[in-house]
């Protein structure tokens, strides 16, 4: 549904001096300075799959989402949406595509969302039954009904955040980007908005490119996760493959009763390094334990602690990522070392298995 | 796009704009009167210093009903949005909407501009009747249901040109910062050499000739001498012709901008 192809996109941005005398400088001659946000990039993603993108801020997420969606033209490279180059913007292809943007609303702020949604079934020439049938689903679905008449602008963040949702999937889009879906919210919001697109997933089965900086979203989300560093696609492959290779350590969680001795404490952190409990709850222990002592962790703190539950989870996944981006990152400096020492080309770096 | 949008797209902008009622009003009239109020004392002075019964081919009386036609069509020929917002798309990041929806941006926002002539229209009826009772107009205004017809059809042609060339001008937004000073320019441009500040029977000749070859005079100097019944169907129709050239000419250039702004466009402001 979607194949990307050594994808780059080089932006011109122009360096300023600060100052009077910078400002004056530029008006007689600017400096131009190349941005290279996305470099030769290269996956594709089928019908039904659900992908998360991650990277830092900058790494190029959100340019390669809009050369995905039509908004930008790429410097190279090719790209297909459907069977569409999406930059030429062809109506049908338009027609089945959708981009919601946590970050930039595209409602009409001055309008109310039910004016909105009139506009867009003109605009997407919806038949007036699926229309209304699926308006009545979506509205439901994420518990907005009663704020259809207010304008968007007076809408809370996460109210707008599902008004947007709803215009962007009332023309039930075969292809689905959606650039950071809930930044800003609160919990219960994210939660809601996550369970809605799973649930739309189910049904539809579209194509999905999800950027976040929520792990959880992602990790909720998304089997197969792609991660940028400075352009570069430097993973491509399943969220739990990276995990079992990259993290190093589990989270032992262990809540008890009574008072522990400090013995039993300073053992116990022979094991793990010892993480704050969240919250204020005094009565809970988490230890970050290598993978192969786990066993050992939770054995010690049943034998130690008046053990009232205990869990053991994988590392959030975005300390995973962040090692999986330094260990690239090494490579590429190591490669770079080693081309100024033996003046030779270094390849595009790539290391075998998934991680490119 | 079909004409269900195009229709939905004006009325939804005519409803956005009366939804804010005092800016509605309060803008409007202000502005409406301080423009006719320094009009009347401006040429109360100078017939009253030349001691001219007619200067123009206007009388007093004539040149104020000129004055407040020529207000009333800038109105209509501006809409309610004096600058289009175009540029405002392009540097806020809200022409990303217009590039995922499939539609044609000029067309819904030649919509939207229609949509704003509409509440434009309903003070012009209002603001016309009051300056009615107001000034001392002359006893025959010139004005029949046949020159209204065919002011009406000017101010629409006209109005299609000026949008035409402002949407054109604010596309430069994708390579410049501030196109501002641009929009000053043109709008200046367009008041003085098309009528708005002075009726053009007042230029020498030979700059009336110079002018009759450009889209000038047909934005606000010939509506309004039509509707005065002071121009010819002749020199009506030719207006007309010269006006459409004009737009195919403007429109021609939009695209080629466009499509070059568009290689440009990052979607900034996202």
């Amino acid at each position: 549904m979607i194949t990307v192809d050594r994808l780059s996109k080089t932006f011109w941005i122009h360096r300023k001096e600060p100052g009077l005398w910078g400002s004056v400088k530029s008006l007689v001659r600017r400096r131009r300075e190349a941005k290279h946000a996305v470099r030769e990039i290269s996956f594709r993603v089928d019908e039904g799959e659900v992908v998360g993108l991650i990277g830092a801020n900058g790494a190029g997420k959100t340019t390669l989402v809009k050369m995905l969606s039509g908004i930008v033209h790429p410097s190279s490279g090719d790209a297909r949406v459907l069977g569409h180059q999406p930059w030429r913007r062809a109506d049908a292809l338009r027609r089945q595509i959708s981009l919601i943007m946590g970050q930039k609303a595209q409602l009409w702020w001055d309008l109310p969302a039910a004016d909105c949604f009139l506009l867009l079934r003109e605009i997407y020439r919806i038949p007036r039954p699926d229309f209304e049938r699926r308006l009545a689903e979506l509205t439901a679905l994420l518990e907005v009904e009663d704020e259809l008449n207010v304008q968007v602008r007076r809408l809370s963040l996460g109210e707008r955040m599902k008004m947007e949702l709803v215009a962007a999937l009332l023309h039930a889009p075969r292809c689905v980007f959606l650039d950071e879906p809930t930044i800003g919210l609160d919990l219960a919001a994210q939660r809601a908005i996550r369970d809605f697109i799973l649930d739309y997933r189910r049904r539809h089965q579209p194509a999905m490119l999800v950027t976040s900086h929520y792990m959880d979203d992602i990790e909720r989300l998304c089997e197969r996760i792609l991660v940028l560093r400075r352009g570069r696609l430097v993973y491509d492959g399943s969220r739990r493959a990276v995990v079992e290779r990259f993290a190093r350590s589990k989270v032992v969680t262990v809540h008890y009763r009574g008072t522990p001795t400090a013995a039993a404490l300073e053992r116990l952190e022979r094991v793990g390094r010892r993480l704050h409990p969240d919250g204020s709850d005094a009565a809970t222990l988490r230890l970050e334990t290598p993978r192969e002592r786990v066993a050992e962790a939770a054995a010690a703190a049943m034998e130690l602690l008046d053990v009232a539950d205990l869990s053991i989870e994988e590392e959030p996944l975005g300390q995973v990522v962040e090692r999986l981006q330094r260990a690239r990152g090494a490579q590429e400096e190591e490669a770079l070392e080693e081309d100024s020492l033996e003046h030779e080309l270094p390849g595009d770096g790539s290391v075998e298995g998934d991680v490119r | 796009m079909t004409p269900r949008l195009f229709l939905t797209a004006v009325s939804l902008q005519a409803r956005k704009l009366m939804s804010y009622r005092v800016a509605f009003w309060a803008t409007a009239i202000i502005a409406f009167a301080a423009e006719l109020v320094v009009a009347v004392f401006l040429w109360r002075a100078i017939f009253e210093a030349s001691g001219e019964e007619s200067i123009g081919g206007f009388t007093y009386g004539g040149m104020l009903l000129y004055y407040v036609c020529a207000l009333l069509t800038a109105k209509l020929v501006y809409g309610r949005e004096r600058d289009l917002s175009v540029s405002e798309d392009i540097y806020q990041g809200h022409l990303t909407r217009y590039l995922i929806y499939p539609v044609s941006y000029g067309v819904f926002k030649y919509a939207e501009h229609l949509g704003s002539m509409v509440p434009s229209l309903v003070q012009v009826l209002l603001f016309a009747g009051a300056a009615g009772f107001i000034l001392p107009l002359p006893s025959d205004l010139g004005i029949t249901p046949a020159t209204v017809a065919m002011a009406l059809v000017s101010i629409l042609v006209a109005g299609l040109f000026v949008f035409a060339l402002r949407f054109t001008v604010q596309l430069v937004s994708f390579w410049a910062d501030n196109v501002w000073s641009l929009n000053v320019m043109l709008r200046f441009s367009m008041e003085f050499l098309g009528g708005l500040m002075l009726p053009l029977s007042l230029f020498p000749e030979v700059v009336r000739q110079v002018l009759a070859a450009t889209p000038f005079p047909y934005i606000f100097y010939v509506p309004v001498t039509t509707l005065l019944g002071r121009v010819s169907v002749a020199e009506w129709l030719r207006g007309l012709v010269v006006t459409s050239a004009w737009i195919v000419v403007v429109v021609l250039v939009a695209r080629w901008v466009w499509a070059r702004g568009n290689r440009v466009y990052s979607g900034v402001g996202i």
